[in-house]
């Protein structure tokens, strides 16, 4: 093909410029520093790539980027996966990003390093923004994977120290893509929730870019205007992410994070024994005091005056009691005697003294005969003398 | 955030018996007013122990927003 000689349309040249592009460049990976990043609304990625000399343009559809850990910045380095593609009405060549990582990690601190520089100039950071902990929260909103260590964590420390509280879980993705949009979604979701007194944000150990989706700025921000106080736990306790410096406290794991928004039950109760024990003590005291000054009362002067007056009115009745008591003594003693004389004259008519004088009983059927008429000259008679009973007939 | 529902609240029975105790501990109160506090304490303490001994920790999860993202993707 003789090119000089044959006349190509814009059109015929273009789609040649662009077979020979797009099957030259069907699978490539570039290496440059992010410039001027948009992403825009239909959730589409539109940026540069650059070096000192050159610059290319990139697209990045949505179907593509929400599976990045890490939201670019400009600045940043990456390494980009795609092909080249070329745009006839414009006349222009992009490239179409498939995936992207950071150049190194150096990249990833560098983001964060001046991300953190950004919001802290901005303030997010500062002490004045930081809400109180409640000491005793009702409610406890934890925004966490519901299948990670974390959460498992979580729950052992809140049921072992505090198991009044409720936990209200808003499950999030933690990590790898949608993690930011998942963790601000769960954070405003526990913010409509009523009654939240502090939300938890956690997630247990990992990389740097398992833990970056709490150095996304959209995270920080929704964190910062959470209405409700937030504790951040993040892998260990060396990992530090933007999420913990704009948080209004920052816990080195999730356990410390639960114990930090939770008050220990067994203080509580050694709180309630102590009390019972102390007030006990103090009015037992009290009544004491009291009984004591009652005491010092009855024994003043003016106390014992009555009680003086009613022992020598007790003492004038004791003697009452006693000649009372003498006199019926003697007036019994009169009467004894009298009885002893009454049954002196009775003796005088004793039957037995009759006897002696010459009288006689008689008896038939062992009866006495009273009368003559009584008396049955047929029967046998007993005759009883002072002396003795003889039998008749 | 505004204070809520005292219904069933520790920390309000914990800042009453502090209440309490503190009182108690004072010189000159009336053995009366002591004896009617005394008692009120001991009874929200036992009712705290009790409260405490039986709880239980309650879970409430939220509709995850999840399955919601899932399908945004297609």
């Amino acid at each position: 093909m003789n090119k000089i000689s044959q006349i190509l349309t814009v059109s015929e040249l273009t789609k040649e410029i662009r077979a020979t592009l797009e099957e030259t460049f069907e699978q490539i990976s570039v290496v440059g520093e992010i410039s001027n990043f948009k992403s825009h609304i239909s959730g589409h990625w539109y940026f540069s790539l650059i070096d000192s000399d050159a610059v290319i343009n990139c697209t990045m559809w949505k179907g593509f980027n929400q599976y990045v850990f890490f939201t670019p910045q400009d600045g940043m380095k990456i390494i980009a996966n795609g092909r080249l593609t070329v745009y006839p009405p414009r006349g222009s060549y992009q490239l179409d990003i498939r995936s992207i990582k950071p150049a190194g990690l150096g990249e990833l601190q560098e983001a964060f390093e001046k991300l953190k520089k950004k919001l802290d100039s901005e303030g997010l950071f500062d002490e004045a923004y930081k809400k109180e902990i409640p000491a005793f929260p009702q409610k406890i909103g934890v925004v966490t994977a519901i299948d990670g260590a974390a959460f498992q964590d979580l729950i052992s420390v809140a049921s072992r120290r505090f198991p009044l509280a409720e936990i209200v879980i808003a499950p999030a993705r933690v990590q790898g893509n949608g993690a930011a949009a998942s963790i601000v979604n769960s954070i405003k979701q526990l913010n409509d929730f009523p009654d939240i007194d502090v939300i938890i944000v956690a997630r247990g150990g990992g990389s740097i870019e398992d833990l970056w989706a709490f150095n996304e700025e959209v995270v920080a921000r929704t964190i910062f205007k959470s209405k409700v106080p937030v504790i951040s736990g993040v892998g260990h306790e060396v990992d530090f992410t933007i999420a913990d410096y704009v948080s209004d406290l920052r816990a080195p794991t999730p356990s410390v994070a639960m114990e930090i928004a939770t008050p220990d039950i067994v203080d509580i109760n050694n709180f309630i024994l102590k009390f019972i024990s102390e007030a006990t003590e103090n009015i037992e005291e009290l009544i004491e005091s009291k009984s004591e000054a009652i005491i010092q009362n009855l024994d003043s002067y003016g106390f014992r005056l009555p009680m003086n007056i009613l022992n020598r009115k007790t003492q004038q009745l004791d003697l009452n009691i006693n000649s009372i008591t003498q006199s019926i003594d003697w007036s019994m003693m009169i009467y004894d005697n009298k009885i002893k004389l009454l049954s002196k004259s009775l003796e005088a008519f004793d039957i037995e003294k009759s006897l002696k004088r010459g009288f006689v009983l008689v008896k038939q059927n062992s009866k006495f005969v009273k009368r003559a008429l009584d008396f049955n000259r047929d029967k046998k008679a007993q005759l009883k003398f002072y002396d003795g009973e003889i039998t008749t007939g | 955030m505004a204070k809520k529902k005292s219904k069933g609240n520790i920390e309000q029975d914990l800042i009453r018996l502090e209440e309490i105790s503190r009182v108690l501990e004072e010189d000159n109160v009336e053995l009366e007013k002591a004896m009617s506090l005394f008692e009120e304490g001991v009874k929200l303490s036992k009712s705290c122990l009790k409260t405490l001994k039986e709880a239980e920790l309650k879970i409430t999860e939220l509709k995850s927003e999840l399955g919601k993202i899932a399908q945004d993707e297609d």
